[in-house]
């Protein structure tokens, strides 16, 4: 009992409970801060998302397809393969991005030509955390089989592929479509597409509510 | 004799090391096509599209089923294509923003999504967009140049 209250006295417990108790609470508001700040109710605050968002929910990854099952935009656009990188990058990416968002002319983008760097803004360790089996899976074509084998044998060499390098718009089906509807690539289109546009953007307002 | 045996030990882990990176080196099984080494007379020769070149794809990918010999090789036609490519209604439907002014060439008012892919595309030469051979002028303010 006298060590009990002897420990209680000693200021160094107090330090450590406190210690310990700041670090929970600390971790807890990391997590949900990026926690809320991972999904497509929050990329799409920034307007210029808008196209990405719409053609994201009509895939099957956004939840379009039978199971309802939908992945996070970060799954697949950060890195994943530790978590001090995942929170530097999430953390570095929020000042660039915020800056071109504020202080930029993101009308200006051409969305459309920066889809050549999709390897660079897909990250592999996303898509396989899910697939898996995506070498072996028997549901998967032989063609397809095939073709993973060679992704996987040119892993880690120069001739290395990432999986958007085939699957061109994997997880927002459409998207270059989409992107014409707000921007489109050729003259000609211009203005001849904003009906379409409208009703992307009355089906997103409807499901953002 | 105690240093006998730590060289035992010593030696047996590094065999065993050199061992496993050997296996993990290997990385994946080898393709079920035969191989047919590139050389650069080949290449210029059957020339490939940047972007499958990008993918370092091999003669045989395509060519299945057809041997090494890339003199004895035969177009791959739809079949071919598709086997990487999906079907032709996906292929239509990513450009789905041309049908909106009927100028989908995968989807064309006048062929729907149904001429065979060598009918614009090919691989080993450039390709040949024929709705050029009679919108001639037009063409070009609709779409960029066949892949």
């Amino acid at each position: 009992m006298k060590k009990l209250v002897l420990i209680l006295k000693s200021k160094l417990v107090w330090i450590a409970l406190g210690g310990a108790l700041f670090g929970v609470l600390f971790s807890l508001g990391v997590y949900e801060g990026l926690h809320r700040t991972s999904d497509d109710r929050f990329c799409i605050v920034c307007h210029e998302m808008k196209p990405m968002v719409a053609a994201y929910r009509n895939d099957v990854h956004g939840g379009a397809g039978k199971s309802g099952i939908k992945v996070t935009c970060v799954t697949c656009h950060l890195p994943q393969d530790n978590v001090l990188g995942y929170i530097f990058t999430k953390a570095k990416n929020g000042v660039v991005e915020g800056a071109i968002h504020f202080f930029g002319n993101v009308d200006a983008i051409d969305w459309q030509a920066n889809r050549v760097n999709k390897d660079h803004f897909v990250k592999d360790e996303g898509c396989i955390h899910c697939h898996v089996n995506y070498r072996d899976n028997a549901n998967i074509s032989e063609k397809g089989r095939s073709m993973h084998a060679h992704y996987a044998s040119l892993k880690n060499t120069d001739q290395a592929v990432g999986c958007a390098s085939c699957h061109a718009e994997v997880g927002h089906q459409g998207l270059r479509s989409m992107l014409n509807y707000y921007h489109p690539e050729y003259d000609y289109y211009k203005g001849k597409l904003d009906k379409y546009k409208d009703a992307v953007e009355k089906k997103l307002a409807e499901e953002m509510k | 004799m105690r240093s006998k045996k730590t060289l035992f030990t010593v030696g047996f882990f590094v065999i065993l090391s050199a061992v496993s990176f050997l296996i993990a080196s290997e990385g994946s099984p080898p393709p079920a096509s035969p191989h047919v080494a590139m050389t650069p007379e080949l290449k210029e020769k059957y020339p490939i599209k940047a972007h499958h070149a990008k993918l370092s794809l091999r003669c045989t990918d395509c060519h299945e089923k057809q041997g090494d010999n890339p003199e004895d090789f035969k177009a791959i036609g739809d079949e071919g294509c598709l086997s990487c490519h999906k079907t032709k209604q996906y292929l239509a439907d990513r450009l789905k923003f041309m049908d909106a002014l009927h100028v989908n060439p995968h989807n064309s008012i006048h062929d729907g999504p149904k001429l065979y892919c060598d009918e614009c595309h090919n691989e080993h030469k450039p390709s040949d967009n024929m709705c050029l051979s009679c919108h001639s002028n037009d063409v070009k303010i609709w779409m960029r140049k066949t892949p």
